[in-house]
């Protein structure tokens, strides 16, 4: 029996996504889990796997097609004792799958039959004034689903659900942009014929939409600091050199600054939760959070994504640097699992490696505090009364006043600075 | 480069002057921009463009003329007793022309306050950022537009039988240009346009016959929207030729065919309005690489683009060939083109005829309901019940209300009757804000008036008992 294989949900929120490029053609017998497609969604590309083991029989998207969720993507005639697969999509998700050849096909209406008036019948239910303030938020009124009689939308589901981007950060970055009241952009028409007008789509949509609500709805307050990483630099080289006698270059590689600085981060957060919190004014509440699910800044081909280390307070700096690793090559190559973008509680976003001195981070949706490090350089400072020559790593630090004050901020980075500035405090860590 | 065909550097560039590109030019001059308006001119351009000098409004006119004297007639029952009525056509062209020409001006004025620059001529593209416009004068000037939004409109289509000759075959704009009455008139096609027409002729005394390819008049409605206007066209006299074609003139009148049959029809002049075709044919579309499809229509997305920096609005492009549809794409247009995030989509575009009764629709029919696969509920309430009616000499005519069970939801909204045009507005409003039956019930109707048919079918719909007549 052939298998109609539909654009799993790959994402909360996430309703269609454009094929990308295909890894198999028609006729290739192909295996269960080997790649069959690549799509990019709001939030990244993400990879999908063949979910049978047997022949692909037709594709049923074209590359830059955008495809809904639930609609077939390809038909596979699956392989013999291989008649009832379980098939995982991308993610944990449930299979998305629906027996192909026993269904009816969707039938469409022929164009003698289509109504003289343009009426598109199936529609979310929404009056004129709700569909232009969604339209305006950009937020995709099929993902909403009303609370009116009848499942209307209404004005406040849609000022509801563009109140709740900031208060999870785990929803579709389709939804995300910058509020309902932001003034109109108009787009600058060409200077002459030769202009090259973009689509605004995919990632840089919704890093786009993302940090206008972020740069609109929270008010930064920034902590800069420079800070003496002597220590540190130590410490690093330390560990690496340790790590090589064992024989595990990879970890020795995997040390950067980055993993050190996230365990810093994740160590002092339990002290501080004000700074791994989310703020919702709608519901006026302030979650705190349990875990430090570190979001690190990536530098992709598509843009800014930033994959999340969860849990990293239980995690070891090796493995927070493996880890680092492994979701950096994943962003640059595009197969990123959209569980490894989720969930993100905290920012740390090492720009120094840009070349960049000072920066001014933009706390995401959901978040509380962006912790940005510059490059580390060697710099004349005062010591003692002394001009001395240390290693300094400038670092500033964007918090949410709304819930962070200065000083609640300031306690928290002198902390992390603390830490910088003697890692050996580290090992107060231990249990 | 030809000496000569140095181009002015324009920002916005809007092509045709009708409701659709005025209304898209004071909004996007609104919006900031500087707008250069380029139309034609002549008897069926101008401000305003086709539907104010020779459609919407001057039909709206002879319409009223006739419908009032069908009105005197109509309350002789009630003691209105008028000698003679006469009907002078100079003096009516003589009105008509001075409502068109205010109006016109109005849109002028509209224009100077907003800083639109309008210049008459004949456009074509000559490439995706340029046209040529060909001035009355016979020079050619060049602009080179950042973004242009197409609204040419359309023209009526010719039979090659009957071509327009401005004397004996006249097209909608002859026929509303008449400056006597004819004996007798042949109007080719019963769609809204021929109907409305030959319908007003008839009730000023006109012997009128319709000639319709199809087997139904008004084709695009309803069949049971179109049987009060039905008797009334028998009670007018009216000769109906359905399944029938117009094969020719002769000096008798006008040659019909109906299944293999032929025979005269009386004559003395032949109005064709049998559709009407984009003027998208001349524009130099190919240069400008805005894509066209066979239907001559241009083809544009939700935001009415056909290309990032050109639009196209209105008649030509897809769906009814209605002023208030181009009117209401013109704003999406204008406002897609500063950046804005828009899009085309309404749920019920109304249409009206000018019949005596009125037709006018909004959203779906029960037909498209069903095959639209909705759980269809319908309630009809009858013009005999309403006191208001009564009081008009109207008794025939219904409105109807087609709802969605499931999600309990008004669909569409169709009303025969007086004032049918202006009451559909409540139906659509209904139909735009996903109205409930009960919204409308909840809403108090005022009595007596037409309106409360609209009430009254409602409550049919939730088994209520309407209001009281008296």
């Amino acid at each position: 029996m052939a298998l109609e294989f539909v654009l799993p949900d790959v994402g909360e929120g996430i309703d269609a996504a454009e094929i990308v490029e295909w890894h198999v053609a028609a006729g290739d017998r192909v295996n269960e889990d080997q790649p069959l497609v690549d799509i990019q969604t709001d939030k990244a590309v993400v990879a999908i796997p063949c979910p049978t083991t047997g022949e692909v029989l037709e594709l049923r998207a074209q590359v830059g097609e955008t495809i809904e969720v639930g609609q077939v993507l390809a038909v596979f005639e699956p392989a013999a004792g291989d008649a009832a697969p379980t098939v995982k999509a991308a993610g944990d998700e449930a299979p998305a799958i629906k027996p192909g050849a026993d269904s009816v096909p969707a039938v469409s209406s022929g164009g003698d039959a289509a109504p003289a008036q343009p009426i598109q019948p199936r529609r979310p239910l929404a009056s004129p004034a709700v569909r232009k303030l969604a339209r305006t938020s950009g937020i995709e009124l099929s993902s909403l689903s009303g609370s009116g009689e009848g499942g209307r939308i209404t004005r406040d589901d849609v000022e509801a659900a563009l109140a709740g981007r900031s208060g999870s950060a785990e929803r579709s970055a389709s939804e995300v942009n910058g509020g309902g009241t932001a003034p109109p952009s108009f787009a600058t028409p060409g200077e002459s014929a030769h202009d090259e007008i973009v689509p605004l789509r995919g990632t840089r949509r919704a890093i786009a939409r993302a940090l206008t609500q972020s740069w609109q709805t929270i008010p930064h307050v920034i902590d800069y600091r420079e800070v003496d990483a002597g220590e540190l630099v130590e410490t690093r080289l330390a560990l690496r050199a340790r790590a090589v006698r064992r024989g595990d270059a990879r970890v020795a590689e995997a040390l950067t600054l980055t993993p050190l600085i996230i365990k810093m981060v994740a160590a002092t957060l339990p002290l501080h939760p004000y700074a791994n919190a989310s703020v919702d004014l709608e519901r006026e509440e302030i979650t705190l959070r349990a875990e430090c699910n570190i979001a690190v800044a990536v530098a992709a081909e598509q843009g800014l994504i930033t994959p999340v280390v969860h849990r990293a307070q239980r995690k070891s700096i090796g493995e927070i640097g493996l880890e680092v690793g492994e979701l950096a090559q994943a962003a640059r190559e595009n197969r990123l699992r959209p569980e490894q973008l989720r969930g993100g509680t905290f920012t740390v976003n090492n720009y120094g490696s840009l070349g960049i001195w000072l920066g001014t981070p933009i706390i995401p949706p959901g978040q509380v505090v962006n912790f940005g490090l510059g490059k580390l350089e060697e710099r004349a400072v005062v010591r003692a009364g002394e001009i001395v020559i240390r290693p300094i790593i400038p670092i500033a630090v964007s918090g949410d006043h709304r819930i962070l004050d200065g000083h609640t901020l300031a306690a928290f980075v002198s902390d992390v600075v603390e830490l910088i500035e003697r890692p050996s405090l580290l090992a107060g860590e231990l249990r | 480069m030809v000496v000569g065909e140095i181009a002015e550097s324009i920002d916005l560039l809007v092509v045709g002057a009708g409701p659709g590109g005025y209304v898209a030019a004071l909004r996007a001059a609104e919006l900031g921009r500087q707008v250069v308006v380029v139309d034609r001119g002549g008897p069926e351009g101008g401000l305003g463009g086709a539907c104010l000098h020779v459609g919407c409004i001057p039909s709206k006119a002879l319409i009223e003329l006739a419908h009032t004297r069908a009105q005197v007639e109509r309350l002789g029952a009630a003691g209105l007793e008028v000698e003679s009525v006469a009907i002078d056509m100079r003096r009516f062209q003589i009105w008509k022309q001075e409502i068109v020409d205010r109006l016109a001006a109005g849109i002028g004025t509209l224009f100077k306050q907003a800083s639109i620059r309008h210049i008459v001529g004949e456009l074509r593209f000559n490439r995706p950022d340029r046209a040529a416009v060909l001035l009355p004068d016979g020079n050619v000037m060049f602009l080179e537009f950042e973004q242009a939004i197409i609204a040419t409109g359309s023209r009526s289509v010719e039979l090659a039988e009957l071509p327009f000759d401005g004397d004996r075959v006249l097209s909608s704009t002859g026929a509303l240009a008449l400056a006597e009455l004819p004996r007798s008139v042949a109007v080719v096609g019963a769609g809204y346009i021929g109907l409305e027409l030959g319908m007003a002729l008839a009730q000023l005394g006109v012997q009128v016959s319709v000639i319709e390819a199809l087997d139904r008049v008004l084709p695009s409605f309803e069949a049971a929207l179109t049987r009060p206007v039905l008797r009334n066209l028998k009670r007018l006299g009216v000769e109906l030729h359905l399944s029938s074609l117009a094969r020719g003139l002769q000096d008798g009148g006008l040659l019909v065919e109906q299944r293999g049959a032929t025979r005269l029809v009386p004559a003395e002049k032949v109005i064709v309005a049998v559709g009407r075709i984009p003027n998208t044919d001349d524009l130099g579309l190919g240069p400008a690489a805005v894509p066209v499809g066979e239907d001559g229509r241009v083809q544009v997305d939700e935001r009415r683009l056909a290309t990032p920096r050109v639009a196209a609005i209105g008649d030509v492009t897809a769906g009814p060939a209605l002023a208030h549809k181009a009117s209401a794409e013109a704003a999406v247009a204008a406002e897609a083109l500063c950046g804005l995030p828009v899009a085309f989509e309404v749920s019920a575009i109304p249409a009206v005829a000018f019949t005596d009764p009125e037709i006018a629709t909004a959203g779906l029919t029960e037909t498209h309901a069903r095959e639209a696969g909705f759980d269809v509920a319908v309630a009809r309430s009858s013009l005999g019940a309403s006191g208001r009616a009564a009081t008009l000499g109207a008794r025939e005519g219904f409105t109807s209300v087609v709802s969605d069970r499931e999600t309990d939801r008004v669909l569409g909204v169709h009303i025969v009757g007086p004032h049918a045009s202006e009451l559909i507005a409540e139906g659509t409003l209904a139909v735009e804000m996903v109205a409930s039956p009960v919204d409308l019930l909840g809403t108090i109707h005022p009595h007596p008036s037409l309106s409360e048919s609209l009430h009254d079918a409602a409550a049919g719909l939730l088994a209520r008992p309407p209001v009281a007549v008296g």
